[in-house]
Parts: C-alpha cells; sequence; structure tokens
C-alpha cells in the first residue's frame, strides 16, 4: 500500500501538482441487528481503495479508485490532476508541515472481528429479551464492529500507517398504545454506543443486565404524563449533552464552517474569525477542549488524514472562545478525516469535551427548584449557523424542590447557543463524565459520516424553554 | 466489464457452496464540482462497484458485500457469504429468493450525462458561479453513471443504467441568501444558468430580514421545501414495516381520509419525470403504488421480507432496500405529490393573503413519529406574505409541525410539480427525489426564531 501510494504521488507531481498525498484504505465493518427475538439484518462488508488529493495551480482535485493496483491508483492522482485544473486557477496552499512518519493502532484485548457471527447474533438475542414487556411491541438489539488500515503518503514527506478497529452496540424498546408510541434506549440512542475498543467494550455495556429497566421505562412512557411547557431550570444528562455539545459547540467550531465551506449543505457558523480570544461563548464553568489523544474515542489517531500528529486543542476556556478545529489550509491544522478512500478530507470534529466540573448528579438535582431532568436524545434540530436548536429527549422527570418525582414524556427543550450555554451553572465532576460515541455526523457533498466522540458529564442550565405547542 | 458480468462471474462463485444464491452489482461513476464563495474548492471523482452476495444454505441466509472485483475477490465474498449462512439462525421472515419477472422498460439512461468528464462537470460548475450574479455562489454541479444489476439462481437476470445530473447553489452574503436546485436524468434537463439565476434573485431579496412572531401561520411552501418534508414523514409512515410494527401515522388509518382531498401521494418509480428505476434491490419489478388518494390514506410500500411478516394479501410492490439496509424495511424513494389548479406559487401566495412563505427547510428532526410530527429551520428565503403578496423577508424560523396538520387544509396547490433531489450522496450513489408541487397550507406552526439569512 505504501508503494501504491508512493507511485500515486509521483504521478501526482509528474502531471503538474504542486502538493499531493494518497490514502490507501481497507476497511471491513459487521453488524447485527436483532428483532423480537429474530434475526433482523446481518451485515459483513469490506471496501479498498485509494484517494489521491492533489493541488494544481493552487485549486483542489481529488480522485478516489476502488482497486488496489499501480495502474488505479495512477489514473486517479491524474484523473484528480484534470479536476484541479478544470476547476481553474485559486490560491489555495497547504502549511508547511515537517516529515511526519510513525504508525497508530487502537488499544484492543479482543479483535472485535474474530468474534464469530453466531457468538454475535447470540449476543443480540440475549441482550434484547429482557427488553420483553407486553407494550414493548419492537425489542430490538444491534452491534457494529469495524477495522480500518489505512496509509497515507504525502509529496511534502507524511508517511504513515494507522489501524483503528471500533465497536459498539446498544438495546432499543419501542412500546406501543393507544395510538402512540414511545422509545426508550441504552446505552444511547441511534444503535447504541460506540468506541475505538475491542470486544471487551462491547462486553462491559452489560445490556443485558439494563434491558429490563429500559422495557419497563418504554412501556411507563405510555402513561406518564407530558412534559409540560413553560421556562424553568433543566439537568441535562451526561448523554443528551453529548449531542448538545457536537451540534451547538462542535460544528461552529470547525473553520471551513466559519469560512463558508459548508454553506450550501451542513451549513455555516455564527462564529466569525475575528470572534477568537473574545467571545463569550458559555458561562465561566464552561471549557471544551478537541482532543484527539482521549483513549477509545472515535476521533482518536495518530495523525489526521493530511498527516498532522494528534494534539489537543482548546476550543472553549472559562467561557470564551480560544480555538478552532481546522486544516493546513485553513489554520488550526489537525482535524482533517475523510470517510473511507471515496471522499476527500474535510474538517471534522475529533474527540470534543465539556470538561468535567465538581458536582455530583445530585448536587446539580438539588439546586433545582422547579424543572425537569432530561434523559437520552430523541430528535435533534439546528440552524444552519448553529443558534437554534430544538432537541427532544426520550424521558424526563421532573424536580420539584431539589428531588427527582414522576417521569414525564415528550420533553423537548429549545434556546439560542451562546444563551444556552451562557445559563450553565454548574457541571457535573468527573465521575459523572462519560464518552459517547456516534457514528452518524454527516457533513459534505458528496456526504461523508465521521465517527466522533464526546466526553461529558450532566450539567445543569438555568432559565430554559421547554416544551413547544404542535 | 459490465455489472451484468461481474454479477454473473460472482455468482457462479457463490452457487457453489450455496442451495441458492444472489449476486448484486452496484456501480457508479460520479464527479462532484462543489464550490464555496464563488471558487471550486472541493471537487471529487468517484469510481467503485460493489458487489453483494446472498447465500442461502438449508433455509438459513448469508450477506457479505465488497468492492474486489477480481477473481479472488468474487470467491471470497462468495465464501463470506456462505460461511455467514452457517451461522445464522433461519429467518422467519425469509420469504425465498424472488422468481424471474419481467421488468418494465424504462428510460432513466442518457448517453450525454454518461459522457460528462471532470472538464464538463467543472465548466457547469463554473457556469453556476457566473450566473449567480453579484452574489457569491456556494454548492455543486455533479454527474454519475450508476448501474445496478441482479442475478440469481432462480434466474433473475435484471440490470439497469441510469444517469442523473444535480445543480444546487445557495448565493449568499451577509444577510441574504436563496436558494435552487434542479436535477434530472439527463443533464438537457438542468438549466444551471436558470437555477444560479433563480437562487441570485432569491438572495437579493432577502436582505434585512425581519423577526417574525411564533405562531399557526397560512404558509406556502415551494417543492424544495415540500419535497424534503415529505421524505422525512414517509421514513416512518409510507413503508410497510412501520405500518406492522405502529410506528406509522398510517396504523390504524388505511381507508381514512387523513388529508385535504386535494392531496394526492404516489411512490411511482416507473414515473420517467423523476429518477426512473426498473425494479428493487431484489431485482422485482418496481409497482407504482398510491399511497394517499384524494386525501385518503390507501396503502405503503412492501417488500417480500415484510409480505411474508404480514401474511394474508399481503405482496411485494418492489421495495426492498440494499440488503445490508433490510432492517429499515421498505422504502418509498420515489415520491410524487400531484399536482393542483394553481399557475403558479404567486396564485397560493394571493391564496394564503396573510402567512409565511418558505423556499427551503433545513436540518429536519422527527419529534414524534406515530404523529408525524418534525421540527426544522426555515432558510435562504423565508418571506412574509402580507396581502395576498409576498412582503418583507424574514429571519430564518424554526417550526414544529405535524405534518398531517400541514395537510389536512391545503387550500391550493401548483398545476406543476417539480423533482427534487433527496439523494445526499452518502455511500454508493443511488440517485432519487421527490416529484413535488408548490402548496399552500392553512396551517404551519412556527415555534421561534433564529439567525438571518445568509453568511
Amino acid at each position: 500500500m505504501r508503494d501504491l501510494c508512493g507511485n500515486a504521488v509521483d504521478a501526482a507531481l509528474g502531471a503538474g501538482a504542486s502538493y499531493a498525498d494518497a490514502r490507501a484504505v481497507l476497511r471491513r465493518s459487521q453488524s447485527v441487528a436483532t428483532k423480537n427475538g429474530n434475526v433482523e439484518g446481518v451485515s459483513d462488508q469490506e471496501t479498498e481503495g485509494i484517494g489521491v488529493r492533489v493541488l494544481v495551480d493552487g485549486s483542489w482535485g481529488f480522485a478516489g479508485a476502488g482497486t488496489l493496483t499501480d495502474e488505479s491508483a495512477r489514473e486517479a492522482a491524474l484523473r484528480a490532476c484534470v479536476f484541479a485544473r478544470a476547476a481553474g486557477g485559486g490560491d489555495r496552499r497547504q502549511a508547511p508541515l515537517a516529515p511526519q512518519t510513525g504508525s497508530f493502532e487502537t488499544a484492543v484485548e479482543i479483535d472485535p472481528l474474530s468474534i464469530s457471527l453466531d457468538e454475535k447474533i447470540d449476543f443480540c438475542l440475549e441482550a434484547e429479551r429482557g427488553l420483553a414487556r407486553p407494550e414493548v411491541k419492537v425489542a430490538e438489539a444491534f452491534l457494529h464492529a469495524q477495522r480500518e488500515h489505512k496509509v497515507l503518503v504525502s509529496s511534502d514527506s507524511v508517511d504513515v500507517e494507522q489501524e483503528h478497529v471500533e465497536c459498539g452496540a446498544g438495546i432499543d424498546a419501542t412500546a406501543v398504545g393507544d395510538g402512540t408510541t414511545q422509545i426508550r434506549s441504552y446505552p444511547s440512542a441511534y444503535g447504541g454506543l460506540t468506541a475505538q475498543a475491542g470486544w471487551e467494550y462491547v462486553l462491559g455495556l452489560r445490556l443485558a443486565d439494563e434491558a429490563p429497566r429500559v422495557g419497563e421505562q418504554a412501556a411507563a412512557l405510555l402513561t406518564a404524563p407530558e412534559c409540560p411547557a413553560g421556562v424553568m431550570d433543566v439537568v441535562i444528562d451526561a448523554e443528551q449533552l453529548a449531542l448538545q455539545l457536537h451540534e451547538s459547540v462542535g460544528h461552529p467550531t470547525e473553520l471551513d464552517r466559519v469560512l463558508g465551506f459548508e454553506a450550501a449543505y451542513a451549513g455555516t457558523s455564527f462564529l466569525h474569525p475575528e470572534d477568537l480570544g473574545s467571545l463569550r461563548y458559555g458561562s465561566e464553568d464552561m471549557n471544551v477542549i478537541a482532543d484527539p489523544t482521549t483513549p477509545s474515542g472515535l476521533g482518536t489517531f495518530g495523525f489526521d488524514d493530511e498527516g498532522v500528529p494528534a494534539e489537543p486543542q482548546a476550543i472553549v476556556r472559562e467561557g470564551v472562545l480560544v480555538g478552532w478545529m481546522g486544516s493546513r489550509e485553513v489554520g488550526f491544522a489537525g482535524s482533517m478525516r475523510a470517510d473511507g478512500w471515496a471522499r476527500m478530507p474535510l474538517v471534522r470534529m475529533t474527540n470534543l469535551h465539556l470538561e468535567p466540573g465538581d458536582a455530583t448528579l445530585e448536587e446539580l438535582i438539588a439546586g433545582v427548584e422547579r424543572g425537569v431532568y432530561l434523559e437520552t436524545n430523541k430528535s435533534w434540530s439546528i440552524d444552519d449557523k448553529r443558534l437554534n436548536f430544538q432537541f427532544g429527549t426520550q424521558v424526563a422527570w421532573e424536580i420539584a424542590d431539589g428531588k427527582l418525582g414522576r417521569m414525564l414524556r415528550d420533553a423537548t427543550y429549545t434556546g439560542i447557543t451562546p444563551q444556552f450555554w451562557g445559563s450553565m451553572d454548574a457541571v457535573g465532576n468527573s465521575d459523572a463524565w462519560r464518552l459517547h460515541g456516534f457514528t452518524n455526523c454527516g457533513k459534505g457533498q458528496p456526504g461523508q459520516s465521521a465517527h466522533v466522540s464526546h466526553g461529558t458529564p450532566p450539567a445543569r442550565f438555568r432559565g430554559v424553554q421547554i416544551g413547544v405547542r404542535v | 466489464m459490465s455489472a451484468l458480468e461481474v454479477a454473473g462471474h460472482a455468482l457462479a462463485c457463490a452457487a457453489e457452496a450455496a442451495d441458492q444464491a444472489e449476486a448484486s452489482v452496484h456501480s457508479a461513476r460520479s464527479g462532484f464540482a462543489r464550490f464555496a464563495g464563488s471558487t471550486q474548492h472541493q471537487p471529487t471523482l468517484v469510481d467503485d462497484t460493489v458487489v453483494t452476495v446472498r447465500a442461502v444454505r438449508d433455509g438459513r441466509v448469508g450477506v457479505a458485500v465488497t468492492n474486489r472485483t477480481s477473481d479472488a475477490g468474487l470467491r471470497d465474498v462468495a465464501a463470506r457469504a456462505a460461511d455467514a449462512a452457517d451461522r445464522v439462525r433461519a429467518d422467519p421472515d425469509f420469504a425465498g429468493l424472488p422468481e424471474p419477472a419481467a421488468a418494465p422498460s424504462l428510460d432513466g439512461y442518457d448517453e450525454e450525462t454518461a459522457a460528462l468528464g471532470p472538464d464538463e462537470q467543472a465548466r457547469f460548475a463554473a457556469t453556476a458561479i457566473a450566473a449567480s450574479g453579484n452574489t457569491p455562489a456556494y454548492g455543486f454541479f455533479t454527474s454519475g453513471v450508476t448501474e445496478l444489476a441482479i442475478v440469481s439462481t432462480t434466474g433473475v437476470e435484471v440490470s439497469q443504467r441510469v444517469t442523473d445530473a444535480t445543480v444546487v447553489v445557495l448565493a449568499a452574503a451577509e444577510g441574504c441568501s436563496g436558494y435552487a436546485t434542479q436535477t434530472s436524468s439527463a443533464v438537457a434537463g438542468v438549466d444551471v444558468e436558470a437555477c444560479a439565476r433563480e437562487a441570485g434573485e432569491k438572495a437579493a431579496r432577502t436582505s434585512g430580514a425581519q423577526e417574525a412572531d411564533p405562531g399557526d401561520y397560512r404558509a406556502v411552501l415551494e417543492p424544495y421545501a415540500l419535497a424534503e418534508l415529505l421524505s422525512y414523514f414517509a421514513w416512518d409512515s409510507f413503508g410497510a414495516l412501520g405500518l406492522l410494527e405502529e410506528r406509522s401515522y398510517l396504523a390504524g388509518r388505511i381507508g381514512e381520509r387523513v388529508f385535504d382531498e386535494k392531496v394526492s401521494i404516489a411512490d411511482d418509480g416507473l414515473d420517467e419525470r423523476g429518477l426512473p428505476k426498473a425494479f428493487d434491490f431484489e431485482g422485482v419489478p418496481k409497482q407504482r403504488v398510491q399511497l394517499v388518494e384524494d386525501g385518503i390514506a390507501c396503502g405503503v410500500v412492501w417488500d417480500r421480507r415484510a409480505a411474508k411478516r404480514a401474511g394474508g394479501d399481503a405482496r411485494t410492490t418492489g421495495h426492498a432496500p440494499p440488503l445490508t439496509l433490510q432492517a429499515h424495511g421498505p422504502a418509498a424513494f420515489a415520491l410524487s405529490m400531484a399536482g393542483g389548479e394553481a399557475e403558479s406559487t404567486d396564485e397560493l401566495v394571493a391564496a394564503v393573503e396573510d402567512g409565511i412563505y418558505l423556499t427551503r427547510v433545513h436540518y429536519l428532526g422527527i419529534v414524534q413519529p406515530r404523529e408525524g410530527v418534525l421540527t426544522g429551520m426555515t432558510r435562504d428565503g423565508t418571506f412574509r406574505i402580507r396581502d395576498g403578496r409576498i412582503a418583507e423577508p424574514l429571519v430564518n424560523l424554526r417550526f414544529t409541525v405535524a405534518v398531517p396538520t400541514m395537510l389536512r387544509d391545503v387550500p391550493a396547490l401548483t398545476r406543476s410539480v417539480t423533482l427534487v433531489n433527496q439523494a445526499d450522496f452518502y455511500g454508493d450513489r443511488y440517485p432519487f427525489g421527490v416529484l413535488a408541487p408548490g402548496i399552500a397550507t392553512a396551517h404551519f406552526n412556527i415555534t421561534g426564531g433564529g439567525s438571518t439569512p445568509g453568511i
């Protein structure tokens, strides 16, 4: 693969490129889904190919070929150069990077792809069994495992090899009754929780142990009262806060969005380059860091997809914007990743964390006279500049006089990003801090799905708008 | 080698170790000339062929996927599928491999489009940039050739080559933005200049956007906005699995009046005004399925697996998804809403008299699938309607609407329908879109305000 990449880079330089990089990728993935005691889907996929990115006369070009041969690699390089030339002269350039060589491998105890499909199926069937209740119409379990091996070679002396292994699992219970449906998930919505880790991670999720509670809560939601609307104090659990962080801090601090690269699709940002160092993003309790070195993070690597070594970057410090996630082209290099060989690297979140405070969950709740505790995402939406958001959660719990009360259904909350983060007055401590892996972060045209992680504790917010009438 | 030939080789490998086998090949060659700030910044060419093998052994089904099309690669994927079949349990919903059936002959392939290469794709992008006027342009031009071939030991042997071309233009500067898009199976059906002009002219009208109070408004939705809302609603409500699992809005409502009598919706992969498909991912011929007729819920789309689960008279309608997405159930990928009597969106505006005008919606979220409640933001052309005319531009608005409520009182629809691309081109290229008219609705629930238009 290294020779193949080197030859592609040479071919691009020979065709007039001032810069070129070539990434050869082999990806193998397996997924299993079971539903109501039956196998719903089993997938065993592999893909391999090479993506060549070039700069010609100041314009980018990229071509991906789904075969790993010298001929296809060279052809991809030449096609990328043709596209760059056709795109017209530009003034794009790569910031210099010291030569990089090295490798990275996920720390794994048990290779998840060494676990047989039948064992995986048994695991899922066992996990969903405890969800069963008369009201639970759909009991589901799913797991996912993936290994990606990639080599990156560039014309400015990057030569790195990495192997990332990830796996995850989860369960969902969908209860149906009287014309309504309610869902409850564990340990996370939308396919469970995934990490860069071995099979031991999946076993540690203890899905079967949690299933009875999950099924029970799904059934109970059918008759729970609707979450009341109004402005009130909220405590948000670590999982929902991970998505809140992703959408309202992660995406707006991607520097390519700030510069308009994503305007037509994912959108831009309410932030401007000159906001760095002065814009108040949130309260003084808000500290956010992008850290591609976090153990088990889905955004963890040795080098990003343009060869920049992994290094933490502070994004928000004591509520003030202090950093971006970027690239060698736009600045703040170190966050470029591509979804496989067939896509151009884009600025993507790595592992973006809300750093812990010093409160326990009980203390967060104790500080609320009247409000709700929100758990597990159910819906999400945010505007193209990442200002106005609305989230729904699977379950809410009434808080009265500092104590958790009855279960509530159909909770939503809405807000404006800096005001919302400005209302955060207490953050959970490191014991409550959890790493949440998402595998469905969409961006780019053609679309790319990134795998990212967020470490978050629960936190408390004052005066949040709860509930929307339809 | 054609997709059909690759599929034949894969099947030969798979048949050796299986009681029954099926090979499907999905190949795509495409170019994306993406631009931002009126310069082309992310040009992307992709060439790939993906082979999926389904092996049946002792009634158990194994599936494996590869993009290695060498002899070794095909032997390997066949062996992995057979091994998977040995390891899984029998699927009670497996209906056996389909028997051959004549697929309709459809027009969906255009030589001129297929011949487009990076030079032409970049040229179309440059045309869009130039035609958007003084406002910087963001978006892309893309074209591609996709071929799907499916063969099986039961005698299925089908293939279809299709082309598609799409242009998206967002004309945007500080405080203003306008959006337009066109898509077609033939590049001659895409007027890049007109699309860019539409975006530029729309942008010019959005400066000085005002706030709007939350509330239930009458509204006009352009086809771009309606297509997106319909697609999200369809995800849970127009497939058989959602119906069987009672997650769908249509569960328990088939035969009932659910929408305004002016609303008729079908899924029609055979409609050559769209991006026509002859068969589904099992090689079963596509059928036109009436989902809603004159406001009455008629049915949903089926695949063979869901039909087996339902039993009785349920039959496939040719809507099987790719095998790797089987768990999601049959999907309506060719939605088509019938037009009405209005000759233009201006007539819709006149019918609304007082309300909101939406060009496009952004980042939809499904709040309550059973009730069809969605939330999202408007963007790139939101206006107030006053006295039957488009009045001042508005900031981006948050809405939370029950689609059934929105479609229950529809004063008017445009006669013409527009094909709106709905593929964001994730994964393997499979172009699809929605044929949508512009509509006027008596109920569109605005729940908040957000950012101003533009960059």
